[in-house]
């Protein structure tokens, strides 16, 4: 057995874990050493920050003209 | 004789006709979230218009082949997906090959290295902006992007997303690690550019 950097563990996780895919128990191993790992927990913050920003960054509202361009495409009540 | 077989007939036309109206109602109520993906989809706002009133146009056709209780922004999409790749707008092809992109910390490493040794989530907002996110979307290859804008964008499931691009979940999540790095990468040239 080859020992594992808990931190590169912890980077190759990292995805995952905030996409809420792991298992219960991946998920409480990540947790643990984001707990205790201060260069983890700083990337960790960062990444999630950096999701949410994204998120919001490419918001752009739909035009209101084709929001009635949409609404004119019902078929007509008889 | 003829009266019974009318009243059903009747029945039934009326049942279908307010079954559509209130999917049309549902469809529409869906378009901002359906629009928001789209934009990033393709390339400009014209093309994200078109797509959306060609998208429209046929799940109003096709309305019955919709199943009530299953996920309409999905199969909305699932149109919008198969239009876009059908009309050609993805012309640009993901080549074979791609360059070998860097680790998932990228870009927390590069602001770092910019920016006194500090880089945690306080500094995103500052040292990016939306024109870097925006333009460093565009940027990431069709197959990829396709993936990312469902998940992070339109924050489907890597299940949803696999269903509405038609590939395995494998695949999705593949897509997803490596669109996500090159996203960064990109964001990291925007921000940063040849420095560091």
């Amino acid at each position: 057995m080859t020992a594992v950097d808990p931190c590169a563990h912890c980077e190759e996780m990292m995805q995952p874990y905030m996409d809420r895919v792991l298992t219960d128990v991946e998920r409480a191993e990540a947790e643990s050493h984001l707990d205790e790992c201060t260069y983890c927990r700083k990337r960790y913050r960062f990444e999630e920050a950096l999701r949410q920003f994204v998120h919001q960054a490419v918001v752009e509202p739909m035009p209101v003209e084709l929001k009635t361009k949409l609404a004119d495409l019902r078929t007509p009540l008889q | 004789m003829s009266e019974t077989t009318r009243e059903p007939d009747a029945r039934q036309i009326a049942t279908d006709a307010r079954d559509r109206v209130r999917f049309e109602e549902d469809a529409l109520a869906l378009s901002d979230q359906v629009y928001r993906v789209a934009r990033h989809l393709v390339g400009s706002r014209e093309e994200a218009e078109d797509l959306m009133q060609e998208t429209y146009a046929r799940a109003f056709r096709s309305w019955r082949s919709f199943q009530p209780g299953t996920n309409l922004r999905a199969w909305l999409l699932r149109i919008l997906t198969n239009l876009n790749i059908d009309r050609g707008r993805r012309k640009q092809r993901t080549p074979d090959t791609q360059p070998l992109e860097e680790g998932d910390y990228f870009l927390y490493n590069r602001l770092e290295a910019s920016s006194d040794g500090v880089s945690d989530e306080e500094r995103v907002a500052e040292r990016l902006s939306q024109n870097d996110v925006v333009g460093a979307l565009a940027e990431v290859p069709h197959d990829f992007r396709d993936v990312v804008v469902l998940v992070d964008i339109g924050d489907f499931t890597y299940a949803d997303a696999a269903q509405i691009l038609d590939i395995p979940i494998g695949t999705v999540m593949s897509r997803l690690h490596r669109g996500r790095r090159i996203l960064k990468q990109a964001m990291a040239e925007s921000a940063v550019g040849g420095e560091a």
